[in-house]
């Protein structure tokens, strides 16, 4: 791989990805597969933040065992966010509250966004992927 | 700062069409195509409508004709080469899918 | 410059792909620098040289691989999407991968998202 070069039309506060997750966790690999791209894009030094919409936001409540559904529970990595510098999590407020969950969540410095504020926020990012 | 939004999903069989419009922005602009092209008829589209204006809502003219789905005047036909240059006159795409 | 860089998610025998090669096409006759396009989840199956897709439907593959030929197109799938997929891709001279895509990695999306203008996903 050549190097990766830092592209020109990013401003200085832009973030290079925003990462929109909106499944839930357990029945579908949208997650998993969401959370590898994030962790790769950390480790070439690219800035990324996830957005957790709609069933996404279930990927982030606490007291959940994918074990016993036999899963690799990729959540647990998500503890691993601060180690790898990704620190713009999202969640949409509306989502959880139509979904009754309380911001009970299984990992530190979830921000909670309206409507309005998720959109700006995603605004902020260059490029956008949905899983 | 403008987002192109591509609708591919009907809305009557996913939340896709609900969550983009919950973060649709003024100067944005909506693609239907593919399924997204049912939402025409779904009542989240009144609110949408409502927004032309400060919000463009374009359907791919060969997508709806397929459905049989009657285009309404509020909503632009385009064809997916207009995608293209759509593209590059908005700030970033996000697909809803 | 205008420069694109594509992701697909959907496979070959998904009526979806077709709206996405049109508009891969559509931007290659444009004119813009099509710098790449990533197959991710499903969208890797397009590599799997087994797929044999009736002759009076749409031929996906085939799309590509004329993209990719017309335009130097480059196709990268992702690697661990298709070995999931039973696309084996440690031989060197691998008779399941089509020729037209290039085995890459997640790192080649990194690449292709922070040189391009514009990134969609389809």
């Amino acid at each position: 791989m050549t190097s990766i070069e830092q592209n020109s039309s990013a401003s200085p506060q832009e973030s290079v990805l925003a990462i929109i997750n909106s499944k839930a966790p357990f029945s579908s690999s949208h997650g998993k597969d969401a959370l590898d791209v994030a962790l790769i894009f950390a480790a070439f030094e690219q800035k990324v933040s996830l957005f957790f919409q709609g069933d996404g936001v279930y990927q982030l409540m606490d007291k959940q065992d994918g074990s016993l559904l036999g899963i690799k529970d990729y959540l647990k990595t998500f503890s691993a966010f601060e180690f790898y510098d990704i620190e713009d999590i999202y969640v949409c407020q509306p989502s959880l509250a139509s979904r009754q969950l309380d911001e009970d969540f299984h990992i530190d410095d979830v921000q909670v966004l309206s409507s309005i504020e998720f959109g700006l926020a995603l605004n902020r990012h260059q490029h956008v992927l949905r899983f | 700062m403008s987002t192109l939004h591509l609708i591919r999903q009907s809305a009557f069989a996913s939340n896709d069409f609900a969550q983009c419009l919950s973060v649709l922005d003024h100067r944005d602009s909506v693609v239907l195509m593919d399924d997204g092209c049912y939402n025409l008829k779904h009542s989240l589209m009144d609110s949408l409508i409502k927004r032309v204006g400060s919000v463009n809502i374009n359907i791919i003219a060969s997508h709806a004709q397929a459905r049989a789905i009657e285009i309404i005047t509020a909503v632009n036909t385009i064809e997916i080469s207009d995608v293209v240059e759509l593209t590059f006159t908005h700030n970033k795409v996000i697909t809803w899918q | 410059m205008k420069t694109l860089a594509v992701v697909i998610t959907t496979p070959p025998y998904s009526h979806l792909t077709i709206t996405a090669l049109t508009y891969v096409e559509a931007a290659l006759v444009a004119g813009i620098n099509v710098i790449g396009v990533f197959f991710y989840q499903d969208g890797v199956m397009h590599a799997n040289e087994n797929i044999s897709i009736a002759s009076d439907e749409y031929q996906a593959i085939e799309h590509w691989q004329r993209l990719q030929k017309q335009y130097q197109l480059p196709l990268h799938i992702c690697i661990t999407a298709a070995e999931k997929r039973g696309i084996a891709c440690d031989a060197i001279d691998n008779d399941k991968i089509n020729k037209a895509f290039t085995v890459s990695g997640l790192g080649e999306l990194v690449e292709l998202t922070t040189k391009a203008s514009r990134l969609v996903q389809f």
